[in-house]
């Protein structure tokens, strides 16, 4: 019942660089994604944010591709350009025009090979971040209790609970040295993993990608981050006090299982029945019939990742506005209920079959642009060490029965284990 | 051996080739649009109306278009939201309506298998939404909160004092809800909006995917849609705009850590002689990371970390402005910076390179943008309801090639000149009050 066959050719290069090349000629474009297998988890204390920092020095030029020409030659040549920090990775595309593709693996190589790090670009960056910091946090309602306080309160190793954008004294304190040591080690060719999909022809492509990077040299590994998590065995409820914020909102997360494995296939229908669509409990008994909550986010690694991305140790974690007439309180009892009337009561007839072609559907729609299907086989080879989820992971979730996932909201949602955050609004006690 | 020193030369820019779109009408008036792409088993449909939250009374201003689109879904005649919404999931579908300043827009999509469901439901709801009293007063209620939490965000405040100074007083000035606005709405008022102006005449359906031979698509549209009755449409709001004039509103917002900053003024629709040229000289000033702006106010000066302007077009108008947040201690700077930048690409021709730059880039991520299935029906339905030709999107690598130096330095002396624009800053006026005012007389309001 796979819908969709996405073509799949691997090529790893002597240097330890995983190529992957992905063809489809309908529509003249091609997509360059490079992932590196380094995130946020990866930092160490005192550095916190130094993985996003890092992301931003990556566009201030590099041996032959001076500052600000990255931007110019991608933009010239009619492309767009990014670049993404998550936990547990970071990576940076090109969309161009299918006869461009060796323009943007020339700059991909030129910058995994020399990147240009020096104190100038460093505190302009610094700059920029915090920027960035205040533009998306610290102004912005939610964002600061999410991102800060969240994972302080969901984990108990600093690898997971520390701030992910970083404090603004851990940026100040970052050196050359510093951004020098991190590009050696976590930006090597054995550390990633190249994926060029799209209007290509997929031997042209393969003898450009070993022209322009064959020859970057390979680093000793970088040891891996211990993300060991103690076993929760407590619920936690904290109200968070948000200036910013008009309308109350409760965050709540469960531990989730360990990646592809059958619960974590479990969790992810488990979700959809939830919270999928206008059709999903969530909707239709929490928005429409209860009249208790407003809008709702949740996902198998929310707030940072959805299931393509999640790795444990994560949460599958909600959020949740609320109409101000509930408590918090009532909201995580609700939210409670729902998920055990899943395991109490099982599912109804055709829940089970609608979630399975939302789903499916889900899937076509959501593999359609070649940066979609780059980045999705990018990672799928970095977390799973084989792209070929792209291929058959839909048949795992479709495969899924009633009696697995009662089974896993039961082991999975326990509210022993789950944690809470009520974000209140403070202007209102602070008489603002 | 390759030289890795320097950029690889590619060959210039493929042309891009849109799928044959066959047009035609039923006789009610119902303008028809199908293109076939095989490439995935989906199909998506767009049913878009002449209805956009320019129509709204002005009691309902900005809350009548958006309600009737949000509440399309929640229930017909023959179905409850419920069951529509099952009936959704189960197609492999999604149905979702939405309102801008011009159009209500309704977005479906499903397996291709199930075209037939599909257009069985949108036409449900577009012909016979019932508007049921309790959903409008769930809607009413959440949509109270839901402005509440957006006007915690300071960007929002930004915009939407900045589309009053513009477009006061036409409805382009209110395109959003006020809590009064929002409590107004009830089922009367809704039901007037229906029988108004969802009519076959007044509308516009794309249907786009692996669809069926056309004579099978065209019947079951025809099924469907045929019996729909097409009557008078409402006309827009005569379009009178006010001549740009200076300025200045501090909204004050306290406790901010920085300012949010909109300067601008009113612009073009797409159709007007100025709006391509518009379009690339607005690429070069702050249109994307190789943009004056970018490169000045976040790159050289580290003021900001989003730094842009845009050439935002409507239907009958449009505006220009540019944006950035920056920390409240370089406010003055900052917008002097920005002056500056508008000053100067109406006083200096842009560079041969900036004006390739920016005409590449335009035509290159106009076809990315095209790569979806979603992407490709929405831009065909916003040409139509936009009244523009047909092949307005291959002409537009055309037209955008065609701007030149001189082009764009008339465009910015008649749209982009800061000498009449507007600023709008949110921020906390206790902070940045008095440097703001170094730019003129500046009116504080508070923060709604």
């Amino acid at each position: 019942m796979t819908p969709l066959r996405i073509p799949i050719l691997r090529h790893t290069l002597p240097n330890g660089l995983r190529a992957i090349f992905s063809p489809d000629n309908a529509v003249p474009v091609v997509t360059v994604y490079i992932v590196y297998g380094v995130g946020a988890r990866a930092e160490e204390p005192g550095r916190t944010g130094f993985a996003h920092l890092f992301e931003h020095m990556m566009f201030q030029g590099s041996e032959n591709a001076p500052k600000g020409s990255h931007f110019k030659l991608v933009e010239s040549n009619g492309g767009s350009l990014n670049g993404s920090t998550h936990p547990d990775y970071t990576d940076y595309f090109e969309v161009l025009p299918s006869n461009k593709l060796a323009l943007g693996l020339w700059l991909e190589a030129d910058r995994m090979r020399a990147l240009a790090i020096n104190a100038a670009n460093l505190d302009n960056q610094r700059e920029a971040v915090k920027q960035e910091r205040r533009l998306s946090f610290d102004n912005q309602p939610y964002a600061t209790a999410i991102v800060d306080r969240w994972p302080q309160l969901a984990f108990h190793n600093w690898q997971s609970s520390h701030s992910l954008i970083g404090s603004f004294e851990d940026l100040e304190a970052a050196t050359v040295e510093d951004v020098s040591r991190f590009f050696k080690t976590h930006y090597a060719p054995n550390n990633a993993v190249l994926v060029v999909s799209g209007d290509i022809q997929v031997p042209q492509a393969r003898e450009l990608v070993e022209t322009y990077f064959g020859d970057i040299p390979s680093q000793p590994p970088a040891v891996a981050p211990d993300l060991g998590e103690p076993e929760r065995t407590e619920p936690r409820l904290e109200t968070y006090r948000d200036p910013l914020a008009k309308v109350p909102a409760l965050v709540v997360g469960y531990p989730g299982p360990a990646r592809r494995s059958p619960d974590y296939n479990a969790l992810v229908m488990l979700d959809l029945l939830l919270t999928g669509g206008d059709s999903s409990r969530f909707h239709q008994n929490l928005v429409k019939g209860n009249k208790s909550v407003i809008q709702y986010a949740a996902n198998l690694g929310w707030p940072f990742a959805g299931p393509s991305d999640y790795l444990d140790p994560g949460l599958y974690a909600m959020y949740l506005l609320y109409n101000p007439a509930f408590t918090g309180a009532q909201i995580l009892a609700q939210v409670e209920e729902q998920i055990a009337r899943v395991w109490k009561e099982g599912l109804d007839a055709g829940e089970l079959e609608r979630a399975r072609t939302h789903l499916l559907a889900g899937r076509i729609q959501g593999l359609q642009s070649s940066h979609a299907r780059a980045s999705l086989l990018g990672r799928y080879e970095l977390l799973d060490g084989d792209p070929g989820w792209v291929n058959t992971e839909c048949d795992a979730f479709l495969a899924v029965t009633a009696a697995q996932i009662q089974s896993a909201a039961q082991r999975y949602c326990d509210p022993q284990r789950r944690t809470a955050l009520d974000i209140q609004p403070a202007a209102s006690e602070e008489g603002e | 051996m390759m030289d890795r020193t320097k950029p690889p030369q590619t060959p210039a820019l493929p042309i891009y080739k849109l799928p044959p779109v066959f047009e035609t009408a039923l006789p009610n008036g119902l303008s028809i649009l199908l293109i076939e792409d095989h490439r995935f088993p989906m199909a998506t449909a767009r049913l878009g109306f002449q209805a956009g939250s320019k129509y709204d009374p002005a009691p309902l201003a900005g809350s009548l278009s958006e309600a009737a689109a949000a509440l399309l879904i929640e229930g017909t005649e023959g179905r409850t939201a419920h069951q529509i919404a099952d009936e959704t999931a189960a197609i492999g579908g999604s149905l979702h309506a939405s309102s801008s300043p011009d159009h209500l827009l309704l977005a479906a999509s499903a397996l291709s298998e199930n075209l037939p469901q599909l257009l069985n439901l949108v036409a449900d709801v577009a012909l016979h939404a019932g508007f049921p009293e309790e959903e409008i007063e769930l809607y009413k209620r959440n949509r109270a909160q839901e402005l509440l939490s957006q006007r915690a965000e300071a960007s929002f405040q930004a915009d939407e004092k900045f589309a009053e100074l513009l477009f006061a007083p036409h409805p382009y000035s209110r395109q959003d809800p006020t809590l009064e606005t929002i409590e107004k709405l009830d089922r009367a008022a809704l039901a007037g909006f229906r029988d108004r102006t969802l009519s076959p005449n007044n509308a516009v359906l794309v249907l786009l995917g692996a669809l069926p031979p056309r004579e099978r698509a065209l019947d079951l549209i025809a099924a469907e849609f045929g019996a729909w009755q097409s009557r008078e449409s409402p006309p827009p709001p005569p379009a009178r705009f006010p001549e740009p004039s200076r300025s200045i509103v501090l909204v004050d917002r306290p406790g901010s850590v920085q300012a949010d900053i909109r300067i601008g003024r009113l612009a073009v629709p797409r159709d007007h002689p100025s709006y391509f040229p518009l379009l690339v000289g607005n690429a070069i000033l702050g249109g994307g990371t190789s943009s004056r702006i970018f490169a000045n106010i976040r790159e050289k000066k580290g003021y900001a970390y989003d730094a842009h302007s845009a050439a935002y077009p409507l239907q009958e108008s449009g505006s220009f402005a540019v944006v950035t947040q920056v920390r409240n201690e370089v406010l003055a700077e900052a917008i002097q910076a920005l002056l500056d930048e508008m000053h100067q690409i109406g006083a200096q021709p842009v560079s041969e390179e900036e004006l390739d730059t920016a005409r590449n880039y335009l035509s290159g991520v106009f076809a990315i943008r095209l790569e979806t299935q979603d992407g490709l029906a929405g831009q065909i339905a916003a040409v139509k309801l936009l009244g523009l030709p047909l092949d307005y999107l291959e002409q537009y690598t055309r037209r955008v090639r065609a701007v030149s130096q001189e082009g764009i330095l008339a465009a910015a002396a008649g749209y982009m000149d800061p000498q009449p624009a507007s600023i709008v800053v949110v921020g906390d006026a206790s902070q940045i009050l008095a440097p703001l005012q170094s730019f003129g007389k500046v009116q504080v309001e508070q923060a709604k």
